[in-house]
């Protein structure tokens, strides 16, 4: 198996063999090329960042033309869809989408400073939770998931979200990463009931309890959390096999019920951090192309057909990378 | 039963109330009806004249003042407008409504801080108005209500997009299944009480759901119709004659009354007086700005200084009270030679953009470019009259765009609470500054 800390950048010699041997335009997923003429593309030459903005393409052999013939450092497309893409104007609707960056993800295992298979994994262990939460809770289907080379992109055609603006998108945001601590006491003819997040199994309490377990299971004796201090992190790990088990009353006893909600606090707030919030509000956002190469470490960005078994280390590495000499 | 109209004035028993008016010049002149029906609501405080309502512009004009002092004042009346709850004042209610909406959305549009009090006015009386109502009739009106708005079975949230977008409502708020709304009983335990372990479904499904969200939604809806009637007003006295001067002087004292409102209590911000630009005050600085002057990693650096720290800066020295004022300026219109600019303003975000690491235009010089395009200079180096105008002054990001853009930088301290923007933090802690040495002055004068 190829190891990602192996993946040096590939050479431009390498891209044009990606692109001219490998590569296929069939490899673009349909959501793209259906809507090809609608979209906007960006392509980066030289390694500096996406800065030949604003092509369009026509048809898909356009584009596998060019993509042939200039071998780019990066490729992207717009999450837009519009009516005249090469200006960027008349913007019709857009890509729900998440990204979800290994490197950038708060709470890593791996303690690597780039990107590894753990840490892939626990960005692949957050993809999964936000897509049930996108199905169950939501209601949203036509979902696609991405293997970006360094992390996952969650990309939503459902037309009942594909024209809300940039503040629908982020409190959609919050609702799936669990960014608020959910209130613990209702209402109840005149009188008050106490119910915490994990005796609710439903909603976004029980949403707000699955992406807290991560974060706990995830957590280590470095890990800083706003307004929780290095004690509290240290019991929340010693007891934090409690909640393997969902033993939660247990959990916040041993804890006390103060220093619970003060942890809870500081979770909420780091799990905003779970995916990249901007890209998510941004509607005219250009996202790496799936099937195109990431240069940087190496690896073709992919369409993830199966979440369970996907291996980026089986399905997104280039045949030259096992050519290499060295 | 209470009517209808009485918590949804653009309910269509409201609209036959509105028709029934007559001669639109009658708002102006003294009603007897009116005022019996004040007098004789039940708690009602009556020891000066100027408590009573005495035409339907009055009223109108009551029930703003009524929102801004119980919002504001410590020491709110509530006997002062007890006519605002009681039913028999209905028909004329009613027609005040409709006054306010038209004047706000004639004299300033529906993005208008007037607008904006004019419906949340109205959210807040629907919230007391139901609270004064027995169980049986609140849960009658309410669901009568929104029967009319929406079929209660099989909603989908996405229904309700233009409220989560106007953040009236939170997803988190509702109990979502499918991407479907759950309010009916029946349907929450054929769905989740599977899933309940060791409590009571029904119990919780009150507590949790109950008349709870159905009265939210209502309530919402009842604001988002105001909102969109206040933009079809606006709209509409665009393109057709000049707009009614009984509205247009209507839409003025509402005006005044907030302005009052600032003056006596402050507004939104907490602080009182208005907000005049001074030299800037870095310990009165948020724990957010305080952050990113000290220096940014590589990563966030350039939304930091440049969409956050630049807009912040700028505003806080030039222009403190663009959110009370809410008139669009130009940095020009506030510092004619470009001066203060110059001298005060990029010097402080030059240092801070050398303090990140790496500095952030070593590496990236062109976001100097940036940086001027955000102050409304064009993309250009320099900040030049000239080009003034090519791009738009931006406004200070909100603390709920802080979290989303640059969310290590929210690390709130106990001045945040109730601080929705870190200008308005900062404009508070000028107030308390001069406040201060204002009482510590008198002392020593004593």
């Amino acid at each position: 198996m190829v190891k990602i800390a192996y993946l040096t950048p590939a050479t431009p010699e390498e891209r044009k063999r990606y692109y001219r041997e490998e590569w296929d335009i069939k490899l673009i997923p349909d959501y793209i090329t259906h809507s090809i003429q609608e979209r906007e593309f960006g392509f980066d030459h030289v390694g500096r960042g996406p800065n030949d903005r604003y092509k369009v393409f026509r048809t898909p052999e356009l584009l596998k033309r060019f993509l042939k013939v200039r071998t780019p450092f990066a490729a992207y497309c717009s999450v837009a869809f519009y009516d005249k893409p090469r200006r960027r104007d008349k913007w019709t609707k857009a890509e729900l989408v998440f990204d979800v960056d290994a490197k950038d993800i708060p709470i890593r295992t791996c303690g690597c400073e780039g990107v590894c298979e753990i840490c892939l994994n626990e960005a692949l262990e957050i993809v999964s939770g936000i897509l049930d939460t996108l199905k169950g809770d939501l209601g949203l289907d036509n979902i696609h998931i991405v293997y970006s080379g360094r992390g996952y992109h969650i990309r939503v055609l459902d037309n009942n979200v594909m024209g809300v603006d940039s503040d629908v998108r982020s409190q959609i945001v919050k609702y799936l990463v669990g960014a608020d601590v959910p209130k613990n006491e209702y209402s109840l003819d005149y009188e008050k009931v106490s119910y915490e997040h994990f005796v609710i199994p439903f909603g976004y309490p029980n949403v707000f309890t699955a992406r807290v377990k991560y974060s706990i299971l995830h957590l280590n004796k470095d890990t800083e959390l706003d307004e929780v201090n290095k004690k509290l992190v240290k019991d929340i790990i010693k007891h934090r096999h409690l909640i393997e088990d969902d033993n939660w009353g247990m959990f916040k006893n041993k804890i006390g019920p103060q220093r619970y909600r003060k942890a809870m606090n500081g979770i909420a707030s780091m799990n905003m951090s779970l995916v990249d919030a901007k890209v998510s509000i941004d509607l005219k956002r250009i996202l790496r192309l799936p099937s195109s190469l990431h240069s940087m470490v190496s690896m073709k960005c992919t369409e993830v057909k199966n979440i369970e078994t996907f291996d980026p280390f089986k399905e997104a590495v280039p045949k030259f990378v096992y050519e290499r000499k060295d | 039963m209470v009517s209808v109209a009485f918590i949804n004035p653009l309910s269509d028993e409201g609209e036959m109330i509105v028709r029934e008016l007559g001669n639109f010049e009658r708002v102006l002149t003294d009603n007897d009806d009116l005022m019996q029906i004040v007098t004789e609501s039940h708690s009602q405080e009556l020891s000066d004249d100027s408590l009573i309502p005495k035409n339907y512009v009055d009223l109108a004009l009551k029930r703003i003042e009524w929102y801004s002092k119980k919002k504001n004042d410590r020491n709110f009346d509530y006997k002062q407008y007890d006519f605002l709850f009681n039913p028999e004042i209905n028909k004329f209610d009613v027609i005040a409504f409709y006054l306010l909406c038209q004047a706000v959305g004639v004299k300033y549009g529906p993005n208008s801080r007037e607008s904006r009090v004019v419906v949340e006015s109205q959210g807040k009386l629907i919230e007391n108005r139901l609270g004064k109502l027995s169980n049986t009739e609140r849960y009658q009106v309410v669901t009568n209500i929104l029967n009319s708005l929406i079929s209660t079975s099989h909603i989908k949230w996405t229904f309700f997009e233009d409220l989560v977008s106007t953040k009236k409502l939170k997803l988190q708020d509702l109990i979502l299944d499918k991407g479907e709304i759950i309010l009916d009983k029946d349907d929450f335990l054929l769905r989740l009480s599977h899933k309940i372990k060791g409590r009571n479904p029904e119990k919780m499904y009150e507590a949790l759901i109950g008349d709870r969200i159905k009265e939210l939604l209502m309530i919402k809806m009842v604001m988002q119709n105001t909102e969109d009637y206040i933009l079809r007003v606006s709209e509409k006295s665009n393109r057709e004659i000049e707009p009614n001067p009984i509205l247009l002087e209507l839409a003025d004292k509402i005006s005044e009354v907030l302005a009052a409102s600032v003056q006596s209590y402050g507004y939104g911000g907490g602080y009182g007086g208005s907000v005049k630009a001074s030299a800037l005050n870095p310990k009165a600085f948020p724990p957010c700005v305080k952050k990113v002057m000290e220096g940014m990693k590589s990563g966030g650096r350039n939304d930091a200084i440049i969409m956050f720290l630049t807009p912040f800066i700028s505003y806080a020295r030039l222009y403190p009270s663009v959110f009370s004022e809410n008139v669009t300026k130009q940095i020009s219109d506030v510092d004619p030679t470009l001066l203060i600019v110059q001298n005060e303003v990029l010097p402080l975000i030059f240092g801070a953009a050398e303090r990140c690491s790496p500095p952030l235009f070593e590496d990236q010089p062109q976001d100097k470019v940036n940086l001027n395009a955000k102050l409304g200079f064009g993309m250009h180096q320099n900040p030049e009259l000239k080009n003034e105008g090519e791009t738009t002054w931006y406004t200070p990001m909100s603390c709920e765009k802080v979290k989303i853009h640059l969310p290590s930088l929210c690390k709130p301290d106990e001045n945040c609470k109730k601080i929705g923007n870190p200008l308005s933090y900062y404009n508070r802690m000028i107030w308390k500054v001069k406040k201060e040495s204002k009482s510590e002055s008198s002392d020593k004068d004593r």
